[in-house]
């Protein structure tokens, strides 16, 4: 016997506690689901898979000062040098380092400049054939740079002829899924897609297009380049710690900075994002603790107000446990309530945070699923309330409070 | 009916044992009024309570309807009160979130009684009452004698063999105590045994049975009766 009718009628007519009580419910329930959604989108964004093997791989920047020494002849002598170092897989001189934040991106073209067409913006990276190996991707079409392909040179005029792009470029560019082999245009300088990479992100994670990547064969000879680093599993750290002195004995007339591991590089650029996930996470666990204690209060306030009433009813026949389903079912119907309004709320507000700030949209099964831990939670915080008003005993009913 | 052999009620706290209830005789006959009486503290209440199996007594044998209620585990105690116990109480013990129909109908709910044979059953006690017409008041809406004839439409609605009443007429006026008086005669002449707890002599005079609890015993009556007989005349004369 749930008594659901009679419930119904005496909260009706003893409203407040139950509003408040409901909104709050709401209110979480809004919030929660909402947060919840956002924490799984982040968590899936920051632990997606790049496509490197990020834990082997480290990078450093390196700004020459001295001019005794011409720069393409040094950069070849540093990169064999790297490439020949215990532990060391390979190595790489790039313009840019994938997942730091940093880099470059255009718009290629499908026509050469000026002639009106259509473009694909992607992130592009700049450095030799041994560029795959150091990032450890694999091309899954295509061939790779051969050696004469890669130009290192200080003249703006060269240009390459040929690039690697990833599979996710490519079929935008070509939908048709036939990008390899076909033709595209930095402005007006053509240049051929000969490989194509499935999995590999640019520099910029959050960018809107972060798996649109191309690389191109060319190292220009500049003051400030970094080096991309790939090592032996287990042995990175080895390597970085003595990879300046390398470098300096090498050539001292340079500053080697910014010696990274690329996990740490993208844990640094996704930081505001981990902080965030932190905060959203507080939130649940506040605002579900708060919740959870309001229930637990509002039912210990209401059997101290019932005391006599509970003691009444059991005098009249009702049973312990009748006297326990009595309060799950009244907050139940309360949390019911809540839940009605805390899912049109998060519905509305999930519309609102899509509009405002471009998040995904909220999917329904987060709004269920957080209704269904709200009305769990309301059901143990009311256990062991209804419990204690079990107990009280039906001789109340005749003792004068 | 209800008979109760030696039995007593010991709370017992830390420094103190109190003996609410000492070897407590008593034997109800079917259809009885009974009026108990006797001084604060002296019993009454826990002698109620026991009877209505509101709480526990320490030692000795009650038998209601041939039933050993000292063998009855919480449910069937519940059970067994809501079945063939009506209560009437000094502060009425109304619901104030229920209006008068919903109040009626919450013994006749944990009996478990279908909702038309419940409607009909509030309906009939109620207009037994006079308050047929105000089903959908509020309690707090009534005078005190007119909730305690809701309390008492409540009691009679699980038409109960045995009704229980705690000061019936403790928190009413004259006027009032005296209906709801009459209107518990009415109750006794249609058939139902009735307790009565009161410290009122002249409602008490009124039962056709009284007894006196001092000390947690059953008293002298005759003397009781004698000294009341006494006093009411030194009254009279005076």
């Amino acid at each position: 016997m749930l008594e659901i009718k009679p419930i119904i009628n005496a909260l009706r007519r003893s409203k407040v506690g139950a509003v408040l009580l409901l909104i709050q419910i709401a209110i979480t329930t809004a919030i929660v689901s909402n947060a919840a959604f956002i924490i799984q989108d982040r968590m899936t964004y920051l632990q997606q898979d790049t496509g490197y093997p990020e834990q082997d791989i480290f990078s450093l920047s390196v700004m020459t000062y001295g001019k005794d020494r011409d720069l393409s002849q040094q950069f070849e002598e540093d990169e064999n040098m790297l490439r020949n170092l215990p532990g060391v897989v390979d190595a790489a001189i790039t313009n840019a380092v994938p997942l730091s934040g940093s880099g470059s991106a255009s718009g290629m073209g499908l026509k050469p400049a000026p002639e009106p067409g259509r473009s694909v913006r992607a992130g592009y990276l700049m450095a030799d054939d041994h560029m795959l190996n150091t990032l450890g991707v694999t091309l899954s079409e295509g061939r790779n740079f051969y050696p004469d392909d890669v130009i290192v040179t200080q003249d703006p005029n060269k240009l390459p002829k040929v690039a690697i792009a990833t599979r996710t470029f490519a079929d935008e560019a070509f939908p048709e899924g036939d990008g390899l082999g076909k033709m595209m245009y930095i402005g007006d300088r053509p240049f051929k897609i000969i490989g194509i990479v499935d999995k590999m992100k640019g520099p910029w994670l959050k960018d809107d297009r972060p798996d649109n990547v191309i690389i191109f064969p060319y190292i220009k000879a500049e003051t400030y380049q970094h080096i991309i680093i790939r090592t032996e599993p287990g042995q990175r750290a080895a390597v970085m710690q003595t990879i300046e002195d390398k470098m300096l004995a090498a050539y001292d007339k340079r500053v080697i900075t910014n010696v990274i591991a690329m996990d740490e590089d993208k844990r640094q650029y996704n930081a505001s994002d981990t902080l965030m996930l932190r905060m959203l996470m507080v939130l649940i666990v506040v605002l579900v603790a708060i919740t959870a204690l309001g229930i637990f209060g509002l039912t210990l306030f209401n059997i101290s107000k019932r005391t006599r009433q509970i003691g009444t009813r059991r005098a009249l026949g009702a049973r312990k446990s009748d006297i326990i389903r009595y309060f799950m079912v009244e907050n139940t119907l309360i949390c019911a309530g809540g839940l009605l309004l805390g899912c049109t709320a998060a519905i509305l507000m999930g519309q609102q945070l899509l509009q405002r700030f471009s998040l995904p949209a909220l999917e329904m099964q987060y709004v269920a699923g957080t209704a269904l831990m709200v009305l769990v939670m309301t059901l143990l915080a009311v256990i062991f309330p209804a419990r204690r008003a079990a107990q009280i005993s039906p001789s109340v009913a005749t003792r004068s409070i | 009916m209800l008979t109760m052999k030696n039995v007593s009620k010991v709370y017992q706290t830390e420094m103190v044992q109190t003996h609410a209830l000492r070897d407590f005789d008593l034997e109800v006959k079917e259809g009885e009024f009974i009026a108990v009486t006797g001084p604060s503290g002296s019993g009454k209440t826990t002698f109620l309570n026991i009877a209505g199996m509101l709480e526990p007594f320490s030692s000795g044998q009650y038998m209601l309807d041939d039933v050993n209620v000292g063998a009855l585990s919480d449910n069937q105690r519940a059970d067994l009160r809501n079945q063939k116990i009506g209560f009437i109480f000094q502060g009425f013990n109304l619901i104030p979130d229920l209006n008068l129909y919903e109040n009626v109908e919450v013994p006749l709910r944990y009996r478990g009684i279908k909702a038309a044979e419940r409607k009909k059953r509030i309906e009939a006690c109620l207009e037994q009452v006079g308050l047929a017409s105000r089903a959908k008041h509020l309690p707090q809406q009534l005078s005190g004698g007119q909730q305690q004839r809701v309390a008492i439409a409540r009691a009679l609605a699980g038409e109960p063999r045995f009704l229980l009443a705690d000061e019936p007429t403790g928190n009413l006026d004259s006027l009032m105590a005296r209906q709801v008086m009459e209107l518990l005669e009415q109750i006794n002449r249609d058939g139902a045994t009735i307790v009565m707890v009161t410290h009122d002599p002249e409602l008490a005079r009124r039962a056709p049975r009284n007894i006196q609890i001092v000390d947690g015993q059953v008293a002298d009556l005759t003397l009781y009766q004698g000294v009341a007989r006494q006093t009411d005349r030194a009254v009279v004369g005076g």
